[in-house]
């Protein structure tokens, strides 16, 4: 077995601030993907001998073992190993009775999957997704109480004897080893330690470190700090296993190896350019052939280069704006700006088939990247296109007033037929008509922006549902749609599952006050004139007051079926009464009806007296 | 902030925030919020958000007489934005729209957080109230099935005693 590539691992030991000696062993042994942290325990020294004789022999086991045995079977037997060895040494004299040590190990397979063995109260935690999660449950005499159901785990807590183990390594000549198969993912940390580290920490100050991006012997180091701040009341040792991060996303490897292939090559993009006759480009009229070359081609080159380095069109929308832009201030038309584009896009080409020749990969991502970047500059073109066509409109509409004015036409005020100006050709181009909603400027929205993030910035953490109000309120100001869909939306998604009642609903409003405090403060914060920071409150109160009432629209949807079912329950009562009341009245006719009977079976003298049992 | 008496010009704006003139001698819908609006200014600063009992008693009075917290909280709404416009318009000083625009805002959470309350607590009373009705079902159908066993019994009796 030999260490998995990219598998980063650190560890680290510390005595405390109590104890005199470290009785805390760390089994580091990259070559064989084995890790482990071990507790001793036990008087005159032997706590220290007996987690170094444990260590000992689950290594000489693994060294030993290691290509005759499957991982799992082979990290049970080495921990096995591991307590005959030190009940052994326990033997061997009488001061070493009772030592034993806790251990928790990790055998890395590959660098997607391990095996996990503990027994006692050391402790593996994994790190996914920022979250940590226990991997592994103390053998104590409490937990177990707890999983038998004889204690609840509030009543653990407080147990006087929560930290006797249950197991050790030791005590006995064997022991029960609790084993997990691990599969790990790109970017995963496993943490192994002893009570040392948990019993003088919390668990969102581990997780917050061990999630803190850090390098592995830093995060050790940062957590042994952690526990010694908390009190250091016994050794604490920390081992930190971190899985090889994902490979680069297909918009790494562009931003990275694409950006830089597509720059080493702009001397070829430059000769297909000239070759195909770019200097000679009515555009370029007037510049020396290679100052036209340097001032459109290596521009575009350059333009697409970073581009590609930041993932974004703006540079190749720039350049194609300004080129084509220009043209058309010089009256200048159509064909020549196309011919242009076309050379240029056919160096471009060429560049890309060569990356791809050489790395057929990295060309297919470069090619997508590049087309991408050359529709850009067609699509900023086009604007412009479509500028120019709106201010002929307008210019043609005008005229066309003008000729209005000049001409006597009483016939045509009587005419149902259409005037010009009232069925424009393309409606976006008629000139009393935005193209889009013209909505909030940018100024503004960038304002919102940083007012909202500053907001952030000054919320906690675990203040997760604030963060989301403050997140929705960002989308629901700078929404340009004016009909507030967002802040519906928005609301659906904080609101979520709740009860219907003051502990469900009251959480939401307090947060929603919260936001509204903090926003307020916030956009006292942001580099702006005065007025900008009171439109910037002011967009943000009409987005606070729409989400505030599409929530209480969704509280008033939520307890309109009481009402509902109230209602039918009500109705069906009324129902029930009237059957009531109708079998009421059959049972009061059959009554008399009864008395009827038995009165007429009477001799006629008795007749009149008798009365009904009912 | 500027010299301008914040509460009174504020007060100004109260007809055409309200829109009075249509309403007569009534007091117009939204009246409890622009006076909550008002007294929030007279506080000043950060009061507890939702202690103002007085806006908790407008709204449970018009809930009382009958309007729905739908129409509660839309005219919540208008008075909101009618005000945003109103402040844009009337107010020259930033700083003097901010502090209305803070109040403003606080006053709307507080009318949502109101009318949330009334309607989580109808729905308390609703959700009691219909175990009552089940309640009195069970006994309207014990009382039912022994007077169908009764009728039963009755027509029986009554056929049997037949000469």
């Amino acid at each position: 077995m030999s260490p998995p590539p990219g598998v980063r691992v650190a560890g680290d030991s510390h005595v405390g601030k109590v104890r005199t000696a470290n009785e805390d062993s760390l089994v580091v042994d990259a070559a064989r993907g084995l890790y482990a942290v071990l507790d001793g325990m036990g008087g005159a020294s032997a706590g220290d001998l007996a987690s170094q004789t444990a260590r000992d022999a689950i290594v000489d086991f693994v060294v030993q073992r290691r290509l005759t045995m499957e991982p799992r079977a082979l990290l049970e037997a080495a921990i096995q190993a591991g307590c005959t060895a030190v009940w052994n040494c326990a033997q061997l004299s009488r001061e070493r009775h009772g030592m034993g040590t806790t251990v928790v190990a990790c055998l890395l397979i590959d660098a997607t999957r391990a095996v996990i063995g503990h027994v006692g109260d050391s402790r593996a935690y994994l790190l996914r997704g920022g979250r940590l999660q226990a991997l592994t449950r103390d053998h104590t005499i409490v937990e177990e109480l707890v999983d038998r159901g004889l204690l609840s785990p509030e009543e653990a807590e407080r147990h006087p004897y929560k930290n006797v183990l249950s197991r050790n390594l030791g005590a006995k000549p064997d022991t029960k080893v609790d084993l997990l198969d691990v599969e790990l993912r790109p970017g995963d940390r496993l943490l192994l330690c002893s009570d040392g580290l948990y019993g003088y920490a919390s668990t969102e100050a581990i997780q917050y470190l061990l999630g803190s991006g850090d390098a592995p012997n830093q995060v050790a180091r940062d957590l042994i700090d952690l526990a010694l701040r908390g009190g250091g009341g016994d050794n604490v040792s920390t081992l930190v296993i971190e899985a090889p991060p994902a490979a680069p996303s297909s918009t790494q490897v562009v931003r990275t190896s694409g950006a830089v292939a597509w720059w080493q090559l702009r001397q070829r993009f430059m000769h297909v350019a000239r070759e195909g006759g770019l200097a000679d480009n009515p555009i370029c009229r007037g510049l020396d052939p290679e100052e036209a070359l340097d001032l459109v081609g290596l521009s575009l080159c350059e333009a697409i280069f970073h581009d590609l380095e930041k993932s974004t069109g703006v540079n190749v929308w720039t350049f194609a704006q300004n080129l084509a832009g220009g043209w058309f201030a010089r009256s200048g038309e159509w064909a020549p700006l196309r011919a242009l584009m076309d050379i240029l896009v056919r160096a471009a080409r060429t560049v890309v088939d060569e990356i791809r020749t050489l790395e057929p990969s990295l060309g297919f991502l470069l090619d997508v990247a590049v087309s991408r970047a050359l529709v850009v500059a067609e699509l900023a073109i086009g604007g412009l296109l479509a500028e120019r066509l709106r201010e002929v409109d307008s210019d043609l509409i005008q005229l066309h007033a003008a000729v209005m004015d000049t001409i006597d036409q009483p016939s045509l005020d009587s005419d149902d037929t259409p005037k010009f100006v009232d069925s424009p050709t393309i409606p976006f181009l008629r000139p009393d008509r935005p193209v889009t909603n013209s909505g909030i400027n940018a100024e503004l929205v960038s304002a919102i922006e940083k007012t909202l993030t500053i907001a952030r910035a000054r919320t906690s953490p675990r203040a997760e549902l604030l963060r989301q109000i403050l997140v929705a309120l960002e989308t629901i100001a700078t929404d340009t749609s004016g009909n507030f869909a967002s802040a519906v939306l928005a609301a659906r998604e904080l609101y979520g599952v709740r009860s219907v009642d003051d502990a469900g609903i009251m959480p939401l409003f307090d947060a929603l006050d919260q936001a509204r405090i903090i926003t307020a403060a916030s956009v006292h914060q942001i580099t702006a004139t005065d007025a900008l920071r009171a439109k910037t409150l002011g967009a943000i109160s009409a987005a606070h007051q729409r989400l505030v009432s599409a929530m209480t629209g969704l509280v008033l949807e939520a307890v309109a079926p009481f009402s509902e079912r109230l209602r039918e329950v009500q109705a069906e009562t009324v129902a029930l009464r009237d059957r009531v009341a109708h079998a009421e009245g059959k049972r009061a006719q059959l009554e008399r009806k009864f008395a009827t009977t038995i009165d007429q079976s009477q001799p006629w003298e008795q007749r009149g007296t008798t009365e009904s049992e009912w | 902030m500027s010299d301008v008496d914040l509460i009174e010009a504020t007060k100004v704006l109260r007809d055409e925030v309200l829109d009075t003139a249509e309403h007569g001698d009534r007091d117009p819908p939204g009246a409890e919020v622009f006076d909550a609006l008002i007294r929030a200014l007279e506080v000043g600063g950060e009061s507890v958000p939702g202690l103002d009992l007085q806006l908790h008693d407008g709204i449970t009075r018009r809930l009382a007489w009958g309007d729905s917290e739908e129409a509660v909280l839309a005219d919540a709404e208008m008075v909101f934005d009618r005000l945003m416009i109103a402040i844009e318009r009337a107010l020259r000083d930033p700083a003097d729209r901010m502090v209305l625009i803070e109040a403003a805002t606080q006053v709307a959470v507080t009318v949502a957080r109101v009318v949330s309350l009334a309607a989580v607590a109808r729905a308390a009373r609703d959700r009691a109230a219909r175990l009552r009705e089940e309640l009195a079902q069970r006994q309207l159908k014990e009382v039912l099935e022994r007077q169908r066993s009764s009728i039963v019994r009755l027509e029986l009796e009554t056929k049997g005693s037949l000469p």
